[in-house]
């Protein structure tokens, strides 16, 4: 043991030798402000670090739009870096963050961790931008108040739009004998027709947690509206007050009601997916961007044919409008205040006024207003139906939690969360649990 | 192998009468049967996993995943390729991987060589200070280096994959290497010595070709590890040009985290050829290692 | 020590790997034993907060407590794969006539396999709806009552992670045993034999105390690495349901890059060093009884 001990020894002397770049405040040369730049625009290559799925409409849009620009500016070149893993990518985003290292461009939720960023001047300032531009009218208020800080602050932009439905097997409902639920309770009286029919009622990504936290957030967001969970993460509300303890309650009977599959926290997002498009989940709550995959020439018949969508079912007392509910604008777009310069702004100009049309072609929705997106080919009436709903929406949204709530209290919730669904614990213990971790842990992240 | 004769046991005592033929048959056979079973256990996840790469997507979707596929398609493949640039991944595991082991290999006897047979005043806390390496989680070291890499202009390069591959399994090596190296009998050296060999002609014409059947694990143990890292080349690596398979594979993720899994098990297919190829001629590496070993030890 | 070393060839030898090893681990490691001692969220200011991060892990934290006794769990598991029955197929191949190569290669498959397809593997292997493999089986032999989601159960789901980490490299460590066991003279064998010892006699005097050196080797691959172990928790359950599967690495990965606790993270990351080097400890003591082995 005493080499061991020696080797100890060494360590400690080599760690107290040792000085980390761990310096915070703001470099002098960062601009926030976008009106402060200005002067001659010299082409080289930048970076853009997204989290977006390397095939997907976004980057293929984007891919296009820098190489037009490269035309017109020899010498320029966009380096797209993605990393669709979205943990992988916090990793990778955070160490680049830490070592002051981040490029020009980098993808990031409105979380409490971009908040801090933004603290420190790292980010410019995309409200003024877009203003300065004149184009921040053209974009869906829905679609920029997604991207805002607590504060109202705008330091995102939006690439994409999209609502989140409840789709639904319209056979299988016919089959089990029931009807499109109108209240959040009527979701748990669907399960045990259809679980008697010999169908998983509602498919669920569990691995990611997110889909599951989308299910918590409905019943405050119908009782007390999109306040709620703000205060809930300052701890200025709790989970035990009436909105949060309803959907506990409400997470609890789903998971007795046999709602998910058996195993669901292990299931992952494709298989989610293909329980549903295979004709063996009747209900499948997700997002628009599934939209093309689920009108799409490719699916069997059967399926496609039969799917419908219904849009966040109501309580009783509600205060929000039925045409409110999760809207998202996908994960935003941050400009680095650090490297923003002439080169910068006149690119990402150009990449805003290209984009929408662009975007629109690919079949998918606009953060613009006025954009029509053009009817995919061979896809069935569903298309037409969803694109009309994102028109008709109301003013306010249902935030993601995940987003919205300090991560080590999202963490825990996210876990005890499942816990609850599968019925090892109880909507009591999930809301004491919750409670205090968020009592713990919200006063060093919103403390100030 | 003189060294091991302090092992030697006591002598087993002889049990009475001998023993039927026929039971040592039936166990011979049982033995057969079982090796048999486990080596359907060990094999069967690659096959599971090449069927799946030939099945049809729709059918991946929808059916049993352990049926045998109603079809066979290439498409998969096709899409593996289109989606990324699997060759280009394949070579740069390949670098990364084979320059690691390089360095692990030649560092790591030469660290074990200084510790185990030329020795020193602090040999023993040096040893010790390289062991604590083999229990370090990786992950802890990952924003300190980040940090450190990029003051030093190292980011986004071979090095900064390579450098911390080598460092983590640099202390695993030493082990493995100052455990054999104590069993090369001091006679040898000494009568090496005696001839006039220096320390480094010693090196070379003694320990190292005595060493060829640990070198042969140690590239063993770390080609796995590194050939499958994802961690320091998701945290290191920025552009597509330096991308490793781990980091290639995850081009296959789409909306959300949606996975075409298909076109994943072609990527791996593919992939995970080189390593079987470089493997099955490592393992006959290894039979000469051993048998090279047993004579000159 | 060799005669004719000189202090130049001592440096010349040791200095190379010393100096990367110092560069590539100890300064980042020690770097991180510095942040122990601070709250760093790696944008704001570092703030020293002494001895906290160690209160906070050791008496208020419910999860840590969790993730090491899983942690062990998932060690035992390990264990039982990558050593015993590691070592029984050792023992057995030596008893296998033909086809060793072929055999010996096949084993050590699994470990050339990139994780993520390992990880989505044991996913639709453990599946409960649909139905797994591992539930295709117990249904197809009358065991209806055991199928469950094997991955969801609190109950089940920390052996159920374990198992495909312990299956994995079972065949790296049956290698290196096996060459172990190759090198025990066959007239000490012979001899033991010929005096009437069964297999297992013969294998426990003879063939296992002189293959201890490497056994001891192969325990402490093993058991550090089953500590380490990281990726395949973290992709077939991400430490859940609840923290069911939590272990030491993927709590102190998540406090890191989810909750940005840089300086927690180190703290944990420090126990993890300092519970490694007690397994070393132990197993080094239990084992080396008889021999003199390294340390």
């Amino acid at each position: 043991m005493r080499s061991i001990r020696f080797a100890a020894a060494t360590a400690a002397a080599i760690a107290t030798a040792l000085t980390l770049a761990a310096c915070g405040g703001a470099s002098s040369s960062s601009n926030t402000d976008p009106g402060d730049v200005e002067g001659e625009i010299e082409p080289r290559e930048i970076s853009w670090l997204l989290s977006r799925p390397a095939d997907g409409a976004v980057i293929a849009t984007v891919e296009q739009i820098a190489a037009d620009y490269a035309e017109q500016h020899p010498g320029f070149s966009l380096n797209l870096v993605t990393t669709p893993d979205r943990p992988s990518y916090l990793q990778k985003l955070e160490t680049l963050a830490a070592a002051r290292e981040l490029p020009e461009l980098f993808d990031s939720d409105a979380t409490p961790f971009a908040a801090k960023l933004r603290d420190q001047d790292l980010m410019v300032d995309v409200e003024a931008l877009l203003e300065e531009l004149d184009l921040r009218d053209d974009y869906r208020p829905l679609a920029l108040d997604y991207q805002r800080f607590d504060d109202g602050g705008l330091y995102l932009l939006p690439f994409e739009f999209e609502i989140e439905v409840f789709w639904y097997n319209r056979a299988l409902f016919e089959q089990a004998g029931v009807e499109v639920p109108a209240t959040l309770d009527d979701m748990v009286g669907l399960c045990g027709p259809l679980r008697d029919a010999g169908v998983v009622p509602i498919a669920v990504d569990g691995q990611d947690q997110w889909p599951l936290e989308r299910y918590l957030a409905y019943y405050p967001f119908r009782l007390a509206g999109p306040d709620y969970v703000t205060e809930l993460k300052r701890g200025e509300a709790a989970l035990s007050d009436p909105p949060g303890r309803a959907a506990a309650e409400w997470i609890e009977a789903l998971g007795a009601a046999g709602c998910f599959p058996d195993g669901f926290s292990s299931q992952g997002y494709t298989d989610a997916r293909d329980l549903f498009t295979t004709g063996r989940a009747a209900v499948y709550n997700m997002g628009t961007w599934e939209l093309s995959a689920l009108t799409s020439p490719d699916l069997p018949a059967d399926v496609r044919d039969n799917i419908g969508y219904f849009t966040l079912p109501t309580a009783d007392g509600a205060v929000t409008e039925d045409n409110e509910y999760v809207v998202v604008s996908g994960i935003g777009m941050a400009i680095n205040a650090q490297t923003f310069d002439p080169l910068v702004k006149d690119f990402v100009t150009y990449l805003l006024q290209e984009y929408p049309a662009r975007y629109a072609a690919t079949g998918r929705f606009s953060p613009t207003i006025g954009q029509e997106t053009p009817v995919p080919e061979g896809a069935s009436p569903l298309f037409t139906e969803v694109a009309a709903e994102i028109e008709n929406l109301g003013d306010r949204v249902a935030m993601p939690w995940d987003t919205q709530l300090d991560p080590t209290s999202n963490t825990r919730l996210q876990q005890e969360l499942t816990l609850l669904a599968q019925g090892d614990i109880t909507a009591d213990q999930f809301i004491e649990t919750v409670d205090a971790t968020i009592a713990d842990n919200a006063p060093r992240y919103f403390g100030d | 192998m003189t060294l091991l004769d302090t092992h030697r046991p006591s002598p087993v005592r002889p049990a009475s009468g001998g023993r039927p033929p026929r039971r040592l048959a039936v166990a011979r056979r049982l033995t057969t049967v079982l090796v048999a079973v486990i080596v359907a256990v060990q094999v069967y996840p690659l096959l599971w996993i090449f069927l799946a790469s030939v099945r049809p997507a729709q059918e991946f979707a929808a059916g049993n995943p352990f049926a045998l596929p109603s079809s066979i398609t290439l498409e998969n493949f096709t899409r593996a390729f289109e989606l990324a640039d699997l060759p280009r991944y394949i070579v740069n595991s390949l670098i990364v991987t084979l320059a690691s082991n390089v360095l692990i290999v030649a560092l790591g006897m030469m660290a074990a060589y200084a510790i185990q047979v030329l020795g020193f005043r602090f040999s023993r806390g040096v040893l010790a200070l390289f062991l604590v390496g083999i229990i370090v989680p990786v992950q802890v070291a990952l924003v300190p280096l980040f940090i450190n890499y990029s003051r030093v202009g190292l980011l986004d390069t071979y090095q900064s994959m390579i450098l911390p591959l080598v460092g983590f399994a640099l202390p695993i090596s030493v082990y493995l290497f100052t455990s054999f190296f104590q069993y090369i009998p001091r006679e040898t050296y000494e009568a090496a010595s005696l001839d006039g060999a220096g320390p480094y002609r010693v090196f070379f014409r003694i320990t190292a070709p005595l060493s060829v059947n640990t070198v042969v694990t140690v590239v063993f143990v770390n080609s796995i590890f590194i050939w499958n890292d994802f961690v320091f080349a998701n945290t290191f690596v920025l552009s597509e040009e330096l991308k490793t398979i781990p980091l290639g594979l995850q081009n296959y993720i789409g909306a959300m985290g949606a996975t075409d899994w298909s076109a994943t098990f072609a990527a791996v297919c593919v992939t995970v050829t080189p390593l079987l190829l470089v493997f099955l001629v490592l393992n006959r590496a290894i039979i000469y290692g051993l048998e090279s070993g047993a004579t000159k030890g | 020590m060799l005669p004719s070393r000189s202090r130049t060839s001592v440096l010349v030898f040791l200095l190379p790997p010393l100096l990367l090893y110092l560069v590539a681990v100890v300064a980042p490691v020690g770097q991180s034993l510095f942040l122990s001692f601070f709250r760093w969220d790696g944008i704001t200011d570092m703030q020293f907060v002494g001895l906290d991060n160690y209160t906070r892990m050791l008496t208020g934290d419910d999860v840590f407590w969790r993730a090491f006794g899983n942690a062990l769990g998932y060690l035992a598991i390990s264990l039982f794969f990558q050593l015993g029955v590691a070592l029984l197929l050792a023992n057995l191949l030596t008893y296998v006539r033909r086809g060793k190569e072929v055999v010996k290669t096949l084993y050590l498959l699994p470990a050339i396999v990139s994780t993520v397809a390992i990880g989505f593997l044991f996913q639709r292997v453990y599946s409960f709806e649909p139905t797994g493999f591992v539930n295709q089986v117990l249904q197809a032999v009358g065991l209806d009552g055991l199928a469950r989601p094997w991955l969801s159960d609190v109950n089940t789901v920390l052996a159920a992670v374990s198992v495909p980490e312990g299956w994995r490299f079972t065949g790296l460590y049956m290698l290196i045993l096996y060459a172990a066991i190759l090198a025990v003279p066959a007239e000490l064998e012979e001899a033991a034999k010929l005096d009437g010892a069964s297999a297992w006699k013969v294998f426990r005097h003879v063939r296992f105390p002189y293959i201890r050196p490497v056994w001891i080797t192969t325990t402490i691959m093993a058991a550090t690495y089953s500590l380490r172990g990281f990726d395949i928790p973290y992709l077939l359950t991400n430490g859940g349901p609840g923290q069911a599967s939590e272990l030491l690495t993927t709590y102190m990965y998540k406090t890191a890059f989810t909750s940005t606790d840089f300086g927690y993270a180190s703290t944990i990351s420090v126990f993890i060093v300092v519970e490694c080097v007690a397994a070393v400890a132990l197993i080094v003591g239990l084992l080396r009884r008889r021999g003199g082995v390294l340390l």
